[in-house]
């Protein structure tokens, strides 16, 4: 097991970083009723952790005997059906799932788990919870009909089922969603929080940190939480004992944009520009997303890059990640993006150096 | 499964029909024009008071009227009378032009070649087909293979013509699948009156099985009175898939190699242009496949421009219609060696002579047939295809990748510095904004004429484009893929959608977005691609874009089936984080089941790389 699922708190009294959101969330469900949540923050900060200590406060041990199920819906829409597979964590009383890899087909989900669990409505001898709860993950990421169909289904069965929603950017979920929802932000951990974290496994692993060994890993996770602990495992799994100067090798594929970003600097040419389409192609075809590609590439960029420069690329980066959003295909915003940088750049030179 | 006699004749001259047809057609005023052509004209005193003439004046008197013909008083009635005349003139005249033909007939029905020698086609296919058939009918009963003949050739080469005449020269009976009106699946899924569903292609497997089971047409008795058969199989299901052509293709196979009577197969290749729709059935695989069953196979060409004008020429004569030799030629050469169309446009023209001279005042010359389009630049292709249409001549149609090469090879006028100040003085641009005209018809025309779809061209375009631009023009890069943004944004539709492919729900609304996208990303690589690196040959890639996104989703199958096994009490994780964070670490700590760590990226997609020149002309 990585010491990620490990050492993560599985109840709100045990959560340390969000401690003062912890505490408030166990006051909300003591009193029997629990609006709709929706949880968002930046990725690695502990969302996750807190819904899942959250729900155990609500039904205890029960809601941690979790199965896995590759359901299939059959969605009959007027002119055709179509099936969707998609896997879900349930318990007798959460479902967990992500509708967002269903793809466009996102919206039939929604509504479709909704309108089942709200049929089947568990029924509790006391009248008390007689409802369940629903995670969502990466609401986000859901289309915006599938957030739309998300409203209408939230307040048709809220007598049955409570929604808990989790998402990186609140921005990406539609007002409506929003308003209808008790907003949680979960902050990235600071890094003196991380240090501790750190600290406090390293201690339950019986392991010897080396002084400034966790702020050097804290600093390199970019207050990831998650990211920090993985790569405090990746150290351990490389070399121990840890030596004083001992760092995370870099995630490969943040190095390979690194690399991209060194080639557009070094030359600004169609030529060049169909090479780093290549390489692009590479990122996507294992599945890293076009957003954090393009995040990437902007700070690497932005690390070599004249300051006066930095505020027009920043704005094209911000115009080329709408442009991916609405757009259908990656690889085509990515490239003007490029394209754009190396025009502007190439400008720079030639003004600058004649 | 019907004999029928080789002459059709499409219009049985019932003229209660024709009459109601006429009515229905042309309306209120002219309908009293209803005449049959035994009958004399009974002209009633209708509403329009300006035209009482006999509907049998010849054409002279038709045109001297119109330039003397009062129209009374502006009134609009009567000016709708005299359009409506017109048009349902044009109606009623059809198959009867002058006063020599009193049966109403198609002429390409009428003038159908009644012997060999009237026959368009070439005079050696014509030989080879009636050898094999004569050979054929002679030989001994009893043989299996051999029995069958493919003729190829494109629309109108007069494939079952030549088949029709050959059979009749030598008195043999022709058997045809005379394919039922098909049910529509639709049709059948709302009618939902118990009639049970048969595809085409059942019954085509149904006629041949009977063919093959009864042998009917392969009488046993040899008496003088046997009547020789030709089965002519006109008319193959359209397939579409791989399972339903290869249902089609057991099928035929089957008969070819047990029928014992001449069979004829009459195979119309389609242009390539027209059908890059997959679902299209492809007329090369079948007839390779047909020819590996040990079909003999002849192929017809296009008939000559000159045989269609011989043709024209001898039609006009027995028609009495005086064409001008002009208007004969650019007729056939319009075309396209489709001698049923050139027919069919001699009758159109003979409709009303008064017309053919403002039709022909705007044509311009027509090209010949067009030579396969390949990309070579500087080809004459290029030049002759930029041609006004006529009203008579076929839709041009286009090769998708011609069309690309023209986007991408960008050709422009170089104009002299003279002209250009012309220009300026018209519609002041900024210099940088300023581009030399297109030596091209408009995009849109290009492309409606490459018949490709919008999503194909624009990644074809983004695939191919960078290797026009010249290495120093890092701008028009950028614009040019800007543009290209553009229209990947209007294709996707819908804001915000996580589609990663495209879904057509609300087809018609789409579709206006579509062209608008086609457009804007054929005119963005033509505008921003200023500075045309210098002409050299340039092969087209098929988009990479494609092999991606497969792999892409294939590969994301995969890791959200591992997600769940290795996190069932804690969660499920994000796909996101699995792939930026999980997965890397995962590679770290236990390299040896995964790829070794940088090299990883590299793998998978030079595996999948090598096949792809081939690809291009496959596609």
């Amino acid at each position: 097991m990585l010491w990620v699922d490990k050492y993560r708190p599985k109840t709100l009294d045990k959560v340390t970083v969000h401690d003062q959101v912890a505490q408030n969330l166990k006051k909300l469900v003591a009193e029997q009723d629990c609006p709709h949540l929706l949880f968002y923050g930046p990725s690695g900060s502990g969302k996750k952790t807190l819904v899942m200590a959250l729900i155990k406060q609500m039904f205890g041990a029960g809601a941690e005997k979790v199965k896995m199920e590759n359901k299939t819906w059959k969605i009959d829409t007027g002119s055709r059906n179509i099936e969707i597979e998609l896997a879900m964590l349930s318990s007798a009383h959460h479902v967990e799932m992500n509708p967002s890899d269903a793809g466009f087909q996102d919206r039939y989900v929604v509504q479709e788990v909704i309108k089942e669990m709200a049929k089947n409505r568990p029924i509790d001898a006391k009248g008390k919870r007689a409802f369940k709860v629903l995670v969502l993950n990466e609401v986000d990421k859901l289309s915006r009909e599938a957030q739309h169909s998300l409203r209408r289904t939230m307040e048709k069965y809220s007598a049955s089922c409570r929604l808990i929603l989790c998402c990186n950017s609140s921005s990406k979920v539609t007002e409506a969603v929003r308003s209808r929802c008790l907003n949680v932000r979960v902050n990235a951990p600071s890094e003196d929080q991380i240090v501790q974290v750190l600290e406090f496994i390293g201690k339950k692993e019986n392991l010897q940190l080396p002084f400034g060994f966790a702020c050097r890993i804290a600093a390199q996770s970019n207050r990831n939480l998650r990211r920090a602990i993985l790569f405090f495992e990746t150290c351990k799994v490389q070399q121990y004992p840890f030596t004083s100067n001992q760092v995370a090798p870099p995630l490969d594929w943040e190095q390979y944009v690194s690399e991209i970003a060194a080639d557009i600097m070094k030359e600004q040419s169609p030529k060049r520009l169909f090479a780093v389409r290549q390489k692009f192609y590479e990122l996507l075809v294992n599945c890293i997303p076009p957003e954090s590609i393009l995040k990437k590439l902007l700070a690497e960029l932005l690390k070599k890059l004249d300051s006066d420069l930095k505020h027009e690329i920043c704005h094209w980066a911000a115009h080329y990640e709408h442009k991916m959003r609405l757009g259908s295909k990656a690889i085509f915003h990515l490239e003007a993006f490029v394209a754009k940088f190396m025009s502007i750049y190439k400008e720079f030179l030639v003004s600058t150096f004649g | 499964m019907g004999k029928r006699p080789p002459v059709v004749f499409l219009s049985s001259s019932s003229d209660e029909d024709e009459g109601g047809g006429r009515r229905a057609a042309t309306g209120g005023p002219s309908a009293r024009r209803a005449r049959t052509p035994a009958t004399a004209p009974a002209p009633a005193h209708a509403a329009s008071g300006s035209r009482k003439k006999p509907r049998r004046a010849n054409s002279a008197e038709r045109g001297r009227r119109r330039a003397t013909g009062p129209a009374p008083s502006g009134s609009l009635k009567a000016e709708f009378d005299m359009l409506s005349e017109d048009f349902s003139e044009c109606l009623n005249d059809l198959g009867m032009p002058g006063s020599i033909c009193q049966t109403k007939e198609l002429w390409v029905d009428k003038y159908k070649p009644r012997s060999s020698a009237e026959l368009s086609v070439h005079k050696k296919k014509v030989e080879d087909v009636k050898k094999w058939l004569d050979e054929k009918l002679k030989a001994p009963k009893g043989t299996f293979g051999g029995w069958t003949l493919v003729l190829t050739g494109q629309a109108g080469v007069g494939k079952s013509a030549t088949i029709k005449a050959i059979a009749a020269e030598l008195g043999v009976e022709i058997c045809e699948w005379t394919a039922p009106v098909p049910t529509l699946w639709t049709e059948h899924l709302h009618a939902n009156s118990g009639l049970r569903y048969i595809s085409k292609m059942e019954e085509f497997e149904n006629f041949v099985e009977k063919i093959r089971k009864y042998s009917l047409l392969s009488p046993t008795n040899i008496g003088s009175q046997r009547k020789l058969t030709i089965i002519l199989i006109d008319d193959i299901p359209v397939t579409s898939g791989k399972v339903s052509f290869a249902r089609l293709g057991k099928c035929l196979t089957g008969l070819i190699q047990s029928t014992q009577v001449p069979t004829v197969i009459s195979l119309t290749q389609y242009h390539k242009s027209e059908n890059n729709d997959t679902a299209m059935w492809n007329s090369e695989d079948l007839e390779s496949l047909l020819q590996s069953a040990g079909a003999h196979k002849i192929a017809f060409n296009p008939v000559t421009v000159n045989s269609i004008k011989k043709i024209l020429v001898r039609i006009c004569k027995q028609e009495g219609s005086d064409l001008t030799e002009e208007l004969v030629h650019q007729i056939a050469t319009s075309s396209g060696g489709d001698i049923r169309h050139a027919i069919m446009s001699l009758q159109y023209y003979c409709l009303n002579p008064r017309r053919l001279n403002s039709a022909l005042a705007r044509t311009a010359i027509l090209p010949g047939l067009k030579s396969g389009g390949t990309l070579v630049p500087g080809q004459d292709s290029y030049g002759c295809s930029s041609v006004m249409p006529t009203a008579c001549g076929r839709d041009e149609t286009l090769k998708l990748f011609h069309a690309l090469g023209k986007f991408l090879h960008n050709k422009r006028e170089t104009y002299g510095e003279v002209d250009v100040a012309v220009d300026v003085d018209l519609f002041p641009m900024k210099e940088k904004l300023r581009r030399n005209p297109l030596k091209m018809d408009i995009p849109e025309k290009v492309l409606s004429q490459a018949h490709g779809k919008v999503r194909t061209v624009a990644d074809f375009l983004h695939e191919n484009v960078l290797d026009f631009i010249d290495n120093d023009a890092i701008d028009d890069a950028w614009s040019v893929a800007s543009y290209l943004s553009e229209a990947d944004c209007l294709l996707a539709g819908s804001p915000i959608s996580s589609a990663r492919w495209m879904v057509n729900e609300s087809y018609e609304a789409e579709n206006m977005t579509q062209l608008i996208a086609a457009s804007v990303a054929a005119r963005g690589v033509l505008f921003g691609n200023a500075h045309v690196s210098s002409s050299r040959w340039h092969t087209i890639r098929s988009p990479r874009v494609w092999q991606i996104e497969q792999s892409f989703r294939s590969r994301k199958g995969l890791i959200l089936g591992e997600r769940y096994d290795c996190s069932s009490t804690s969660g499920s994780r994000n796909f996101s984080d699995v792939v930026t964070e999980f997965k890397p670490f995962e590679r770290w700590v236990n390299p040896h089941n995964d790829m070794p760590t940088s090299n990883s990226f590299n793998h998978n997609i030079e595996a999948s790389s090598s096949e792809e020149d081939d690809e291009i002309e496959d596609w």
